[in-house]
């Protein structure tokens, strides 16, 4: 068997007629929600692909380093994007869902909060580990000062390395990453839950009370797994690697927008299909 | 065993596993019927089966797509693969005795948009990207059918979302105490995410034999069923969960045992060290 069949050719170029499908695609799922659904379900759809468009859209501040950099041979947290969304996600969500009864924007902003600060912690270990644990220096392979602190980088990049550790600019990125995938996990879970909370209850022949545990777990499993689809995706759109927002891979992002907003409202519209059909 | 795993020169051709995957664990999701039909809940193991012979199939698929150098990591594809499924297999169940069909034409429409965006849209440009994404979105949403097969009895929204508690005799309708409201639904997530991710990422490698990674994809299910079998216990009778409680540990022995056989028959060499070495002069 050949382990490497052939190599994907992704690169940076956009591909304008996929992108006009998926503009296309998102107004007629929209459509379909506005005829089966007009108000609440609406509502509720929009909410989400805000919320998917902001997770795709923060996960390329992320610094993500993969197997290379678990080596010390390039800048970033070692280990994949779909793990590192998830887990500062779900750190986000989980924070949020605590605040659900605040009201929408105290929990959005709980949400963030508590992906911002997983992220924040998560790039401070990794830090700690690279410099007092394996003993390298923090330095970016892909430019040539750190565009925040000004700090000159090729001295510190050892021969033969993309760069290595994280340096600052790596880890403001990962923390409004974290700030971003958080906000817009939560928004999607509590968007969510205010539909569920509105139509169980007759569909379910219950009380309110009584339908909170199925309207609760329904949202937050499907939140969680709109999360994985969009953290994925944006993992196909960096290939792999990414240093953080002075990455040249940054500019990418209208691509994992685009494709956020189509996956987001698809699986969406089967959240909002499961209570209104 | 539902799926026989056979070694034959290069390995099973994918296409033969799809089709024996997806009718295995169709079969296996519409065999659980029987417990509505004869009123027990006996028949809730044929969930767990369902379960191993979807995620064979869905470790086949995750070679496939992963031979490509995705440069994201073999876990992003299982991930991906529950995310599409979970949604796909909650608005199924909507739709009673159609449940697992619904599942799969719903999770192929959900899959095949996604294998779209990659494709195109995101400008990933891989052959198998479309058809890859297709199958694991359905292997995704069949192993959560099955999981809630195996511990509920059902796959209906209402056996997902209604159960029942006994305080003093007295049986009390609660939603607390089911698959969904409960959130085993996320421990089934993770259980089947797990053991579709491992296999390909445990085995991959110039030594790479499909049978071996075939094995290990059955223990996995049989362990994930195993886990999901003592949660059973907690929403179908003692005697349905104690008869998958020992199906699921048959099985994980069996093939446990036969995936230890093939790493030894792959092995370069195989020393049979012993965990604390016998010190000589003793």
């Amino acid at each position: 068997m050949t382990a490497v069949a052939a190599k994907p050719a992704a690169g940076g170029a956009m591909n304008p007629t996929a992108m006009a499908v998926g503009v296309v695609l998102l107004i007629v799922i929209l459509g379909i929600c506005w005829k089966v659904s007009p108000g609440l379900g609406l509502m509720a759809l929009i909410g989400m692909v805000v919320g998917g468009v902001l997770i795709g859209f923060g996960t390329h501040f992320v610094p993500v380093g993969g197997a290379p950099a678990a080596m010390g041979q390039a800048p970033g947290i070692a280990t994949g994007v779909a793990m590192l969304a998830a887990g500062a996600g779900l750190a986000g969500l989980f924070g949020g869902a605590w605040a659900a009864e605040q009201g929408l924007v105290v929990a959005v902003v709980t949400g963030a909060v508590g992906g911002g600060l997983m992220m924040a912690i998560t790039c401070m270990m990794v830090n700690f580990i690279y410099v007092f644990g394996m003993g390298i220096p923090a330095a970016s392979g892909k430019v040539k000062v750190d565009p925040i602190t000004g700090d000159t980088q090729p001295e510190f990049k050892s021969q033969g390395t993309e760069g290595h550790g994280l340096p600052f600019v790596s880890f403001v990125g990962g923390v409004i990453g974290g700030l971003l995938a958080g906000g817009g996990g939560t928004l999607i879970y509590l968007m969510l839950l205010d539909l569920y909370k509105a139509t169980l209850p007759t569909l379910m022949k219950a009380t309110e009370a009584q339908i909170m545990p199925v309207a609760i777990s329904a949202a937050g499993i499907f939140a969680v797994g709109m999360f994985l689809v969009n953290a994925v995706l944006t993992a196909y759109n960096i290939t792999g690697t990414i240093e953080g927002p002075h990455d040249p891979k940054f500019k990418r992002w209208p691509r994992a927008v685009v494709a956020s907003a189509v996956a987001s409202a698809l699986c969406g519209l089967a959240a909002i299909l499961i209570v209104v059909v | 065993m539902t799926v026989k795993i056979e070694v034959i020169a290069g390995g099973i051709p994918h296409t033969k596993i799809m089709v024996g995957g997806i009718i295995a664990s169709l079969v296996c999701l519409y065999l659980s019927y029987l417990n509505v039909v004869t009123g027990t809940e006996m028949f809730s193991f044929f969930g767990g089966l369902a379960v191993v012979a979807a995620l064979i199939w869905g470790s086949n698929t995750i070679k496939v797509l992963c031979s490509y150098g995705i440069g994201t990591g073999v876990p992003s594809a299982g991930m991906i693969a529950f995310g599409s499924g979970v949604i796909a297999m909650l608005l199924a169940t909507k739709f009673g005795i159609a449940a697992p069909i619904v599942a799969l034409v719903l999770a192929a429409v959900v899959g095949l948009i996604l294998g779209y965006l990659s494709n195109e849209v995101l400008n990933m440009k891989i052959p198998a990207m479309v058809q890859s994404l297709t199958e694991l979105a359905v292997v995704g949403a069949f192993t959560l059918m099955g999981f809630a097969v195996l511990m509920t009895g059902g796959f209906t929204f209402a056996a997902l979302t209604a159960g029942s508690v006994t305080i003093m005799g007295l049986s009390l309708p609660s939603y607390q105490v089911s698959f969904i409201g409960g959130s085993l639904i996320a421990t089934a997530f993770m259980l089947g995410a797990l053991a579709i991710q491992h296999p390909f990422n445990a085995c991959l490698g110039p030594g790479w034999t499909q049978d071996r990674m075939l094995m290990l994809t059955a223990e996995c299910g049989f362990l994930s069923m195993f886990v999901a079998a003592v949660m059973s216990f907690a929403l179908i009778t003692t005697g349905s969960a104690l008869i998958s409680l020992v199906l699921a540990l048959i099985g994980w022995g069996y093939t446990y045992m036969k995936y230890i056989g093939l790493s030894k028959r792959d092995a370069a060499s195989w020393l049979d060290a012993k965990p604390i070495p016998d010190v000589e002069g003793h």
